[in-house]
């Protein structure tokens, strides 16, 4: 039978990251992924990250995957693409599924012939990630029903819109990512609905979807899709507090695709037949494994990392990976216990850098009022999606100046500060505390370069000159859509809300690559509305 | 965990949504799910033994939350109160003669 | 303390339907399981045979009685569909020495009065197109067929709980006791049950719990894989078992095909603490129904199990009050060939449990025929 020092099953986020850190340290990896392609869910977020430097801040998804996929290969990790494992048996035993090269004089057959193979390893790491979830209504299971995940899937990594008209359910930051890209690749978003009565992801991922004239229904879910063998409408409706229906608050939207965002569910079920000692309560979205710190499980030499583990984001998934390689080389002995620690404590600090802030686990269903700086969180932005025009002021980032000058719209406190390296005259500050909102220093100079602009992972840096020519004003936004309007495009400013505040007229549009795909379409507005126009459409 | 399987829990109520499919792949409806529990089929083993649901070609990737949610509530308990179903291999269904087929050389397996 | 006429010790098939006959008697009867699941052993992980060909001629009555009288009415008398087939057993053999075995059983279950006879390959193909050209022959017992065992545990709980028969899960029990020389007590981990009969019925395991009171029935177990694939379009209804018995299977109401098989290591295979699956198993099944089936080659397979079966030492049943225990009955060792007598059995064991003679004669089932060889 092939052995290998480690085995890791599922080529996402984690499992390169641990394959890495393994690898680095002179072990034999052999990594295996039922997909075609590596990185799982990595290649389909095309989206800027959060976080900090370590955490591979303002970079897209899909290019860290790239990157993973460079250092897997220079660190002679072996991956196997559409090697699907069937089992996980006692003695740390991997039955694998793999297609075979097609023998010679058999170049004609139209299927290419699989067989199963054993492998085992030293050490498993299992890093299967996490399903979809989904709720039941009358009508789920019509055509046109489909995780936003999969949706995210069809038009990211196939090419191929899901549906015309849009219904999203879930507010998380699946839910409010996939509606941006869903509007992106072209489709209507005809409401963004969550039976919660405020918005469960980060309110920047909400604001921008906002701004763009999408409404948000919280406290009211999907009554039933219509439809006879696919979907061509949905009822919502409110609910109470007990999540019951409202008689009388139905609301009909006409749609060919209701997307469902409501949450993720751990694929643990290897980690259960080898097994590992379980944990349902529940606590990290399903059925996990019982893990320490480094992700070793019950059964020793068996390691679970990423989603599997416990729901959370791909960027702590990866820093997972990484404390798991760590610690298995040093398990069989490929590193000792000085260098082992010093590299794990560095991985964990950074972990809990991404584990701070208003969003982190020990917060999740708490309402938050206030800020670390003790500000009023935003009523509307929880129930409606976008920060009110009277109160987006009382935030650190908002302030007025002469000339050109950032407008920081980020009012919670998210681990995340790329717009503070960003700008190249230190206008903007977060400081040594990752989840503080930034601030623009006084007496800073800024000279209109965008770089903020499109560093914000958010979206939620806006360049203002309130004074730009008598009764004029002019706001930079970021713009992530294409066409790309023109110089010149006369259309309409929209306010957070998505709703036409004033005329608009296209001044400057500019795209480089440092800018990563944001570009920056700058408008002429009314100088009342400096303050109030956020998205621009063409008329 | 032991359980007295002669607990009463009231007779059984329609309600709505019995008609809807919760299990898809063997297409097995709320109604039947909560009439199950009333026929003293109180842990996910005996509800998937007894009909069907989880046990298709998803193996309850899907229903399996959803199932159990339903459970839970006609026993009055949380699901979390409820031991999941056994996961054993195969992971993905697979073809007898693919698994039959047992190499031994992996050189021969095609590379990305 | 509770009391009830008769304590079942174990939740399986046998179990649940003595619990079944016994509350349709009218006696007040409590089933105990330390497993949280009924009929979580055999009773869900067995093939689903319901045959008389191929037993043992002390065990045959009972299996032509069950199927002579129980398992055609059985779906409405539990008001549960049982999905009873009777569509005949072909025992396949695929050279002389199969012809042999398949000859010897058939000889013996003729003497028995069983309607069981050899046919040749052609015949075989005749009745079931989708087998090997391999098979050149089998034994064909025409009146056998197959049920759900799922269905049929949990059917026989279902109907004893509507009578009012009392299941308790995951409750263990640790200890049998007497009083003034009659078995009087079940002891658990969490109570005690004062009751007039106890029925040990829980496989492997009623070796442990009969010892209590002294008795000791020689059991061995063995740890056994079967494996389901996705439903496929009907194809045929018989069940199908080999001269060696290695490998068994039938087609079951949704269309899903369940087979039974080994590698060859039954009695060394470990279950690690959860009935884990061997590696080498299923691919060993796969194999196996190719060779017999090989039509079967691009179904799926959906899902694997393991499970023990209690191994008496002569491969047969112990059906038999305790003499030397008074109020005291066993049924163990049924060797992985129970399910299709279970129904029997329950009546039998109720029978036994009422002081009633039972329908058929047990003496060649008793737990003390267990003696020297030499």
């Amino acid at each position: 039978m092939k052995r290998y020092d480690l085995i890791i099953i599922g080529a996402g986020p984690s499992g390169l990251s641990a394959a890495i850190e393994a690898a680095k340290r002179g072990m034999k990896v052999i990594v295996f992924d039922e997909n075609a392609r590596p990185g799982g869910q990595l290649f389909k977020q095309i989206h800027k990250f959060f976080g900090s430097k370590e955490h591979k801040a303002k970079i897209r998804g899909f290019v860290i995957g790239r990157q993973l996929l460079g250092e897997a290969e220079k660190a002679g990790v072996e991956v196997r693409l559409s090697a699907t494992v069937i089992g996980l048996y006692p003695d740390k035993e991997v039955v694998v599924r793999e297609i075979l090269e097609p023998e010679e004089g058999t170049a004609g057959e139209t299927s290419a012939k699989e067989a199963v193979f054993h492998y085992k390893g030293d050490a498993i790491i299992v890093a299967t990630g996490a399903s979809e979830n989904m709720v039941t209504f009358d009508g789920w299971t019509l055509p046109g029903v489909m995780g936003a995940g999969a949706a995210q899937t069809l038009m990211n990594l196939h090419g191929v819109r899901p549906g015309r008209k849009v219904l999203m359910l879930g507010s998380g930051n699946v839910g409010l990512v996939v509606s941006f890209q869903l509007l992106q690749a072209g489709c209507e978003v005809v409401a963004l609905v969550d039976a919660a009565p405020r918005i469960g992801g980060y309110g920047v991922h909400a604001a921008k979807v906002a701004r763009t004239g999408v409404p948000f229904y919280l406290s009211h879910t999907i009554k039933k899709a219509e439809g006879t063998d696919h979907v061509t409408g949905v009822t919502i409706a409110q609910v109470d507090s007990r999540f019951q229906f409202i008689e009388g608050t139905e609301k009909h939207f006409d749609v060919d695709t209701i997307c469902v965002a409501v949450g993720l569910s751990p694929m643990s079920q290897l980690l259960k037949m080898a097994g590992c000692e379980m944990d349902n309560s529940g606590k990290g979205g399903g059925q996990i494994p019982v893990v320490d710190e480094s992700g070793a499980t019950s059964v020793p030499g068996i390691y679970a990392v990423g989603d599997v583990a416990g729901i959370e984001e791909a960027s702590s998934a990866m820093i997972e990976g990484r404390m798991a390689g760590i610690r298995v080389a040093e398990y069989l002995g490929f590193d000792d216990k000085a260098g082992a620690d010093t590299a794990f404590d560095q991985n964990e600090k950074a972990l809990e850098g991404l584990r701070q802030g208003m969003f982190a686990p020990g917060n999740r269903g708490k309402k938050i009022e206030k800020t670390e700086e003790g500000i009023p969180v935003s009523e509307n932005l929880l129930t409606h999606g976008f920060v009110a025009d009277d109160e987006i002021e009382r935030y650190p980032g908002v302030t007025h100046k002469a000339g050109v000058h950032p407008v920081m719209e980020c009012t919670q406190n998210i681990p995340c500060n790329p717009c503070q390296d960003a700008c190249p005259k230190h206008c903007i500050s977060i400081g040594s505390n990752i989840t503080s909102l930034p601030v623009v220093l006084k007496d800073s100079a800024c000279i209109d370069c965008g770089m903020c602009v499109s560093s914000c992972p958010g979206q939620a840096i806006f360049l203002v000159n309130e004074d730009a020519g008598p009764g004029k004003a002019t706001v930079t936004l970021p713009y992530e859509f294409l066409p790309l309007p023109e110089e010149g495009d006369e259309g309409y400013g929209l306010g957070r809300d998505g709703s036409r505040v004033c005329d608009a007229k296209v001044v400057r549009v500019r795209s480089s690559g440092a800018f990563d795909h944001t570009a920056l379409v700058t408008i002429e507005v009314p100088a009342e509305y400096a303050m109030k126009a956020r998205f621009f459409v063409k008329a | 965990m032991r359980q007295d399987r002669n607990r009463d829990l009231g007779p059984f109520v329609p309600r709505e949504g019995d008609e809807r499919i919760i299990c898809r792949c063997e297409e097995v409806t709320q109604g039947e799910i909560r009439r199950a529990v009333h026929d003293g089929m109180y842990t996910m083993a005996e509800i998937r033994r007894y009909l069907r649901c989880g046990m298709g070609l998803c193996q309850g990737q899907t229903c399996s939350r959803l199932v159990a949610g339903i459970v839970a509530r006609e026993l009055g308990i949380k699901p979390a109160e409820l031991a999941p179903a056994s996961s054993r291999s195969p992971m993905r269904p697979i073809e007898m003669k693919v698994w039959a087929d047992e190499e031994t050389d992996d050189s021969k397996v095609r590379r990305a | 303390m509770r009391t009830a006429d008769v304590v079942i010790c174990g939740a399986g098939v046998i179990g649940c339907a003595a619990a079944y006959y016994l509350a349709k008697k009218g006696k007040s009867v409590i089933v105990l399981d330390r497993d949280n699941s009924i009929g979580n052993g055999g009773s869900s992980r067995n093939g689903g045979g319901v045959r008389q060909s191929g037993r043992d001629p002390r065990e045959l009555p009972l299996a032509m009685y069950g199927i002579q009288h129980l398992w055609p009415t059985l779906s409405d008398e539990l008001g549960v569909d049982v999905e009873y087939h009777q569509d005949g057993n072909l025992r396949l053999g695929k050279n002389e020495r199969h012809r042999k075995i398949l000859e010897g059983l058939t000889e013996r279950a003729v003497k028995c009065g069983l309607d069981v006879r050899m046919i040749e390959g052609d015949e075989v193909r005749r009745i079931n197109p989708y087998l090997s050209d391999e098979v050149v022959c089998a034994s064909w017992c025409p009146t056998d067929g197959h049920a759900n065992p799922l269905k049929t545990v949990l059917g026989f709980y279902r109907a004893a709980r509507k009578l009012g028969a009392q299941f308790i899960t995951g409750e263990s029990v640790l200890e049998l006791k007497k009083e003034k020389g009659r078995l009087r007590y079940v002891i658990t981990d969490a109570d005690t049950y004062c009751t007039e009969k106890v029925i040990v019925a829980c496989g492997y395991e009623s070796r442990a719990i009969l010892q209590t009171v002294g008795i000791d029935v020689p059991m061995t177990k063995d740890l056994i894989e079967a494996l389901v694939t996705e439903a496929e379009p009907p194809m045929f209804p018989q069940m199908l078992g080999t001269a060696d018995a290695d490998f068994y299977g039938h087609q079951t109401n949704h269309g899903s095909f369940v087979f039974g098989g080994s590698a060859g290591y039954d009695a060394q295979n470990l279950d690690f603490g959860h009935l884990a699956t061997q590696s080498n198993n299923a691919p060993a099944i796969c194999r196996a129904i190719l060779r017999w089936v090989p039509k079967l080659a691009d179904a799926k397979i959906v899902r694997t199990w393991s499970g023990y079966e209690d191994l008496s030492a002569d491969k047969v049943p112990v059906i038999s009050n305790i003499d030397e225990v008074p109020g005291l009955i066993a049924a163990c060792g049924f060797t992985g060939h129970g399910f299709g007598i279970s129904p029997i059995v329950g009546v039998l064991l109720s029978q036994l449990a009422c002081d009633e003679e039972p329908v058929l004669d047990l003496s060649a089932l008793r737990y003390d025929r267990f003696r020297s060889a030499v």
